[in-house]
C-alpha cells in the first residue's frame, strides 16, 4: 500500500494536477474567506470550511480521482498492477490515501486564514481543528465516489462527469425524498462547522467512504472475469 | 483418473501447467481447451497469426484474465486460488509495453520492485543490478515517455525481471523495433533463458526458431503443434515434395492427381493476390516428379509460375499446420 501511495502522491506533483488542485482549492477558500469572514468581520472559520467543502469538492474531487483507474486501464498499466502479487485492497487504499494527502496539504496551507484572523481577533483553534477533521472526512467520501467512478470506465472524462453529477445531485436529491438524504455527503457535515464532533456524522462519512472503497475493490477484483 | 495421477507425479518438474483452459467471450471461443506444460529452464515460443489466442493465453497464465474453465498452475500454485504466490513467480511484459510515462526509468523499476514485494533492504541493489543487465544504466534518469521504442521495451522487460521471478513472460517482445534493436533484444532474451524459464509470443517464425527450445503453435484458439523447431521442420520435410505456384483459373489442379503417376497428395498452401496459387505436391519415394509435372500441367493449360523442390522451413510447417482444417487440435 505504501508503495502505491508513494507513487500516486508523487504522480500528482509530477503532473500539474496536484498544483492545479491546490490552486483551485485556495482560490475557493479565499473567495469564501472574504464572503464569510472578512465581510462580516467575523472570527468564525467554520462556514469557510463548510462552503469550501460544499462547492470546492465538486470541482476538486473529480480532478483528483478521474485518472486513478481510468488512466491505468487506458494506458494498459492496469496489467502491471493486476499481474503483480500486490493485493487490490492495497492498491485501492494507496490511491485513495494519496488523494486525501493532497487535500491535507491544502488544509495545512489553509492555516494561513487562521493566522490572518488571528491578527485581527481571537479565532478558536479547536473549532478550526474540528473543521479540518470534518473536512478530511467529507473529502474522503467525495474522493471515494470519484475513485469508484474511475474504476468503472476507461474514459477519464466520463469518470469526472459521473463524480460531478453525483455531487451536484446530492445537493438537491434530499428535497425529492428524505430517503435519499443519506446520499448527500454534506448532510454529514452540519455540526463540524460549529466545532462539534458528532459521532453520527463521523460514522456516516466513514461508512460512506468505506462503501464506495469496497465497491471499487470489488469492481477491480472482478476485472479479470469481465476482461 | 490416470491423467490426474500422472500430473501429480510430474508436478515438480513443470513450472507452468496449463490444464484445459477455455476462454469464451459470449459465443466466441477465444481459447478452446488448451493444455500444455512448460519445464524449468525452457524457452518456449507461442507462435500463431494475429488473433490466434497468444495474448489471451499469456493473460490467463499471469492471472490478468480469468479463464471460463480450466486452471493454470504456476510453480505448484493455482493462479486463481493462490494468486499472490503464483504471481510472485511470474514477470510479465504485456503487449504494447505499458509504462508510467511520468516516472523515470529507475523510478519505474523501483516501483515494480515495490509492488512485487522486494524487500526494502535488497531493493536498491536489485534495481541497480537489473538496470545493468538490461543495459539501461545510461538512461536511468530519463522519463520513460521520452524513450525510444527499443528502450521502452527494455524498461518493460526490466520491470518484468525485477523480483527474481522464475518465469518471464514476454508478449511480442520485438514488435515495432528496428533490426538492430531486434537483435539486441533477442540476445537479451537468450541471456535471460540461462537463469529463467522464458515464454514469449511472436508471429515471426525465424525469431522463434532462433531463440526457443520449444514452439507451441496456436491457431484459432487451439494448439496445433508442440515441438522443437527442428522437429517441426522435419515433420514437414517429405523427401519428394514440390512447391508449384500456378495460375489455374479453372481450378484443375486438384484433379491433376489422377493424371499424374506416383503422386500421393496435392495440397493448396496459399492463394496469392495475383490469383496464382501455391500447392505442395508429394510424390512417392525416390520419384522426381518435376519433369512429368511440367509436361502434364502444360497439357492441361495450367501455367507454372514457379516450381521448387521442397526444402521445408519452419515457415512451411507453420503455414501447413495453420491451414489444416479442424482436425488440427488433436496434437
Amino acid at each position: 500500500m505504501w508503495s502505491i501511495f508513494k507513487k500516486e502522491f508523487k504522480s500528482y506533483f509530477l503532473s500539474p494536477i496536484g498544483y492545479v488542485v491546490i490552486g483551485i482549492f485556495l482560490f475557493v477558500f479565499s473567495v469564501f474567506f472574504y464572503l464569510t469572514t472578512l465581510e462580516y468581520g467575523s472570527v468564525d472559520l467554520g462556514s469557510l470550511y463548510y462552503y469550501t467543502a460544499l462547492y470546492g469538492l465538486m470541482i476538486i474531487a473529480p480532478i483528483l480521482t478521474m485518472r486513478m483507474f481510468a488512466e491505468e486501464r487506458k494506458a494498459g498499466t492496469e496489467q502491471l498492477i493486476l499481474t503483480s502479487p500486490i493485493s487490490m485492497i492495497d492498491v485501492v487504499f494507496g490511491k485513495l490515501l494519496a488523494a486525501i494527502a493532497v487535500i491535507i496539504i491544502t488544509l495545512l496551507i489553509s492555516f494561513m486564514y487562521f493566522f490572518i484572523v488571528l491578527y485581527f481577533g481571537t479565532p478558536n483553534i479547536t473549532v478550526l481543528l474540528v473543521n479540518m477533521l470534518g473536512f478530511v472526512l467529507v473529502s474522503s467520501a467525495a474522493l471515494s465516489i470519484g475513485m469508484f467512478a474511475s474504476s468503472i470506465t476507461e474514459n477519464q472524462i466520463i469518470a469526472g462527469i459521473i463524480t460531478i453529477a453525483f455531487l451536484i445531485m446530492s445537493l438537491f436529491i434530499q428535497d425529492l425524498n428524505n430517503v435519499f438524504s443519506n446520499l448527500a455527503i454534506m448532510n454529514f457535515y452540519q455540526k463540524f462547522p460549529s466545532g462539534v464532533i458528532s459521532l453520527t456524522e463521523v460514522v456516516g462519512l466513514l461508512s460512506f467512504t468505506a462503501m464506495f472503497t469496497a465497491f471499487t475493490i470489488i469492481v477491480m477484483q472482478r476485472r479479470k472475469l469481465v476482461k | 483418473m490416470v491423467i490426474c495421477v500422472k500430473n501429480k507425479k510430474e508436478e515438480e518438474k513443470f513450472v507452468i501447467q496449463v490444464q484445459n483452459i477455455t476462454k469464451k467471450y459470449g459465443s466466441f471461443t477465444a481459447l478452446d481447451a488448451i493444455n500444455f506444460e512448460i519445464k524449468e529452464g525452457e524457452i518456449v515460443g507461442f507462435l500463431g497469426p494475429n488473433g490466434a489466442g497468444k495474448s489471451t493465453t499469456m493473460n490467463i497464465i499471469t492471472g490478468f484474465i480469468e479463464p471460463t474453465s480450466g486452471k493454470v498452475i504456476v510453480d505448484g500454485n493455482d493462479v486463481s486460488k493462490k494468486p499472490k504466490k503464483a504471481k510472485q513467480q511470474i514477470g510479465y511484459m504485456p503487449e504494447g509495453v505499458p509504462l508510467y510515462g511520468d516516472l523515470t526509468v529507475k523510478e519505474f523499476v523501483t516501483y515494480m520492485a515495490e509492488i512485487k514485494g522486494v524487500k526494502r533492504k535488497e531493493k536498491k541493489e536489485k534495481v541497480e543490478k537489473i538496470l545493468e543487465e538490461t543495459g539501461l544504466l545510461d538512461v536511468k534518469n530519463k522519463l520513460t515517455k521520452n524513450l525510444s521504442r527499443g528502450y521502452k521495451q527494455r524498461v518493460s522487460m526490466a520491470g518484468a525481471l525485477v523480483g527474481d521471478p522464475k518465469v518471464i513472460i514476454l508478449d511480442e517482445p520485438t514488435v515495432g523495433l528496428d533490426p538492430k534493436q531486434v537483435t539486441e533484444i533477442r540476445a537479451l532474451i537468450k541471456d535471460l533463458g540461462k537463469n529463467h524459464t522464458v515464454i514469449l509470443s511472436s508471429h515471426i517464425l525465424s525469431e522463434v526458431s532462433q531463440i526457443c527450445n520449444r514452439v507451441i503453435i496456436i491457431n484459432k484458439g487451439k494448439i496445433v503443434a508442440v515441438d522443437t523447431p527442428e522437429h517441426l521442420e522435419q515433420k514437414v520435410i517429405k523427401d519428394n515434395s514440390i512447391y508449384v505456384t500456378v495460375e489455374d483459373p479453372e481450378n484443375k489442379m486438384l484433379k491433376i492427381k489422377e493424371k499424374l503417376e506416383k503422386v500421393e497428395d496435392i495440397k493448396l498452401i496459399s492463394q496469392n493476390e495475383d490469383k496464382t496459387k501455391k500447392y505442395i505436391i508429394t510424390a512417392e519415394k525416390d520419384v522426381d516428379l518435376r519433369k512429368s509435372l511440367f509436361e502434364t500441367l502444360a497439357k492441361e493449360g495450367i501455367t507454372i509460375f514457379e516450381m521448387k523442390k521442397a526444402d521445408a522451413t519452419l515457415e512451411d510447417a507453420f503455414m501447413q499446420l495453420i491451414n489444416k482444417p479442424e482436425e488440427g487440435g488433436k496434437e
